[in-house]
């Protein structure tokens, strides 16, 4: 965009209206230079950095409370800056009194279980004026202990201490230690060798009688939750009263800031400004009119021609339908992909829930996880990272029961039981089928894996495009040839795939390099990697099945059906946990490592500031 | 005297590499805490390379299964 200097900032204001410019800093020459900032404008944008700062701060304290949303017409720096510091200041207080609150009470709960105890020895008459006391629990309240105590005490400090001892109802000993306040120190010092625990008196209560300070101390815990509701009140009026202002400041600095950066970005000629930046093909047309609607024309838009610029710069943005939009969290765990390069979230979106169906595969676990899903899907907020996960969960819970449906698995062998009958095969006995099912899966996903590597590398480098097309042939061909070998297909078919194997690998070879064999074998055992799902899918089978065998082998009933279910509960927990974490690395490490190109730049537009723009941040960050 | 170099060919085929992951993974693990307190966006590599060595364990439980159900089945 080139354009008078005097139009830079309006130019921005409607750049950033539209909110579809990702701006990139131009390179500097003789005659064009960088914007940057006059020291003046830094300490303003030091400034409003502050106000920004206090803002988030003081939203993240009041919690859900600030969640209005409103204009930010009327609002000006000095005013947003004096409400966004004292709202602060009020918040960090009410924090700062509510972590002392707290505080008190975790220390007279520390305290409780021995208040009568204490109460009781000091009813005994011990004077303690002008000495050192010391309150003491012993966790084991037998008299052999006390005895022990009170003799190491005697041998340091001879008679000059009293030692009063009272079994808790907590079933440890409570004991006060008075003595002389010059032997003190000693006393603090055979009490910390000997393991003895002291409790010291919260400091309000320092210097009081035993008596006095635990009544004090149960006064106060009747009194805690009072001052804690008062402080929620407190925050609650603050939410209220200026909940809504806080936002719009919020979004009102946000914007400031954006603009700064976007201004750093512009680079200018003495008379001239100009913004690069990257567009979606198809928004450049509105750019164009909303420009020469407020310009008239002033301001020029020009396309650099690609072959000036080169595609690793580009920044990259995932567009998927919504159906594979939740599978972009398990892409973005991975760093953006190249732009230009196949983003893999459609192939994630198909094959992650299959994976884990046939692993987990059974009906009842597949309605667990759903009404989980589900559960999580109705708690979280829209377009969060939570919201996502679940609706994940719910196409796992999907293909989890299909194929429960498909083994005749309801919490595994109870669905034989009660008259489901397996309709693929019985994974309890047919570990053979279910390897083969699992590494065709493999094979099938490999290979889509090399496709997609060789139409991704077709444009820029058709030999080794071939070359890896030649290896996903290779992989097939292998692949029957050792379904002919092992009788699942026609032995004639054997001679023909070696042949056409051994005719593949040199134009392999002299596509892909002399290691290319090394790199095929490799890829071969990735193959051999998909074994996992038909381990992981076994072992889960058959912890279901002990745990429905456990229903007869505690003698009763009641017992036996109360740790099989139990037991189905845990087994139903790693049979979230497991497939999970194994169907990622295959995705990652042998998928991926086919055709993934990491590397690519975010694509964050210059736009008006919204909550959604910094949850995104969160997540990407 | 029944045969048993099956029973005991599986049992080594699955636990040899059963505890040869079990050393790997217990190099990996507080390496990969280190890294994750100083860097916690590295979550997904440190899960990628505990699950690395699993799959000697898998191929090895595998084989066990086979040498069970071909020899000692």
């Amino acid at each position: 965009m080139l354009g008078p200097i005097e139009q830079l900032q309006p130019t921005l204001g409607r750049v950033q209206d539209l909110g579809l410019v990702h701006l990139v800093q131009p390179e500097e020459s003789a005659s064009l230079q960088l914007l940057g900032l006059t020291p003046e404008q830094a300490r303003h944008v030091r400034g409003v950095r502050k106000v920004a700062e206090d803002v988030h701060t003081a939203i993240s304290l009041l919690g859900g409370g600030a969640h209005s949303k409103g204009t930010t017409q009327d609002l000006t720096l000095p005013r947003a800056a004096l409400i966004a510091g004292r709202t602060r200041r009020q918040l960090e207080a009410l924090e700062a009194r509510r972590q002392d609150l707290e505080e008190e009470r975790a220390l007279i709960l520390k305290f409780r279980p021995f208040f009568s105890t204490f109460r009781k020895i000091s009813e005994s008459g011990l004077d303690l004026d002008g000495i050192r006391v010391f309150y003491l629990v012993l966790r084991n309240d037998s008299e052999q202990e006390v005895r022990r105590v009170r003799a190491a005490l005697r041998q340091t400090l001879g008679d000059g201490f009293e030692l009063l001892s009272q079994p808790s109802e907590s079933g440890e000993a409570a004991m006060i230690l008075a003595v002389p306040k010059e032997n003190g120190a000693k006393a603090e010092l055979l009490l910390s060798e000997a393991g003895v625990q002291s409790l010291s008196l919260p400091d309000q209560f320092e210097g009081q009688t035993v008596g006095t300070a635990v009544q004090r101390m149960q006064t106060r815990l009747a009194e805690l939750p009072n001052d804690l509701a008062e402080l929620d009140t407190e925050r609650d009026r603050i939410a209220r009263e200026r909940g809504r202002d806080l936002v719009r400041i919020r979004a009102y600095v946000e914007d400031h800031l954006a603009t700064v950066d976007a201004m750093e970005k512009a680079a200018v000629t003495p008379r001239a400004f100009v913004l690069e930046g990257w567009i979606p093909r198809a928004a450049r047309p509105e750019l164009e009119q909303r420009l020469y609607k407020t310009f008239g024309g002033v301001v020029e838009v020009e396309e650099v021609s690609s072959e000036e610029w080169s595609a690793e710069t580009a920044p990259v943005v995932l567009k998927n339908p919504r159906l594979f939009q939740p599978f972009e969290t398990i892409t973005k765990m991975m760093p953006l992909p190249k732009y230009g390069t196949v983003d893999p979230t459609p192939f994630v979106a198909v094959f992650f829930p299959m994976f884990f169906g046939v692993t987990l595969g059974d009906i009842g676990y597949g309605l667990m996880l759903a009404s989980l899903s589900l559960i999580l899907r109705f708690r979280s907020a829209p377009h969060s990272k939570l919201r996502s996960i679940s609706e994940i969960g719910l196409a796992c819970a999907l293909f989890t029961i299909i194929f429960g449906f498909l083994y005749g698995e309801l919490f595994g062998d109870l669905g034989h039981r009660i008259g489901l009958h397996p309709i693929i095969f019985n994974r309890e006995e047919a570990f053979f089928p279910f390897l083969g099912l699992a590494m065709a899966l493999g094979v099938v996903h490999i290979v889509i894996g090399l496709l997609v590597g060789a139409a991704t590398l077709f444009r820029k480098d058709k030999r080794h495009a071939l070359g890896r097309g030649m290896a996903g042939l290779m992989v097939i061909l292998i692949a029957f040839a050792l379904m002919a070998a092992a009788g699942m297909l026609p032995d004639r078919f054997f001679t023909p795939l070696v042949i056409a194997a051994l005719v593949a690998l040199p134009v392999l070879v002299i596509a892909e390099g002399v290691l290319a064999p090394v790199e095929l074998v490799s890829t071969l055992g990735n193959v051999l990697s998909y074994a996992r799902i038909m381990a992981v899918g076994t072992a889960s089978v058959m912890m279901a099945v002990v745990a429905n065998r456990m229903t007869n082998a505690f003698g009763g009933v009641v017992v036996g059906v109360i740790c099989a279910l139990l037991f189905h509960l845990v087994n139903f927990a790693l049979g979230i946990f497991s497939p999970t974490i194994h169907m990622l690395r295959l995705h990652y490490v042998e998928f991926f490592g086919k055709f993934f190109s990491p590397g690519g730049s975010q694509y964050q537009p210059f736009r008006h500031w919204s909550p959604r723009e910094s949850a995104t941040e969160e997540r990407s960050a | 005297m029944e045969n048993y170099a099956p029973y005991l060919s599986a049992a080594l085929a699955i636990a040899i590499p059963a505890l040869a992951t079990g050393w790997a993974q217990s190099r990996i693990g507080p390496a990969a805490a280190a890294a994750l307190a100083e860097k916690p966006e590295l979550s997904v590599t440190v899960v990628l390379l505990i699950a690395i060595p699993e799959t000697v364990a898998i191929l090895g439980f595998v084989i066990s299964v086979l040498i069970l159900l071909e020899g000692g089945g």
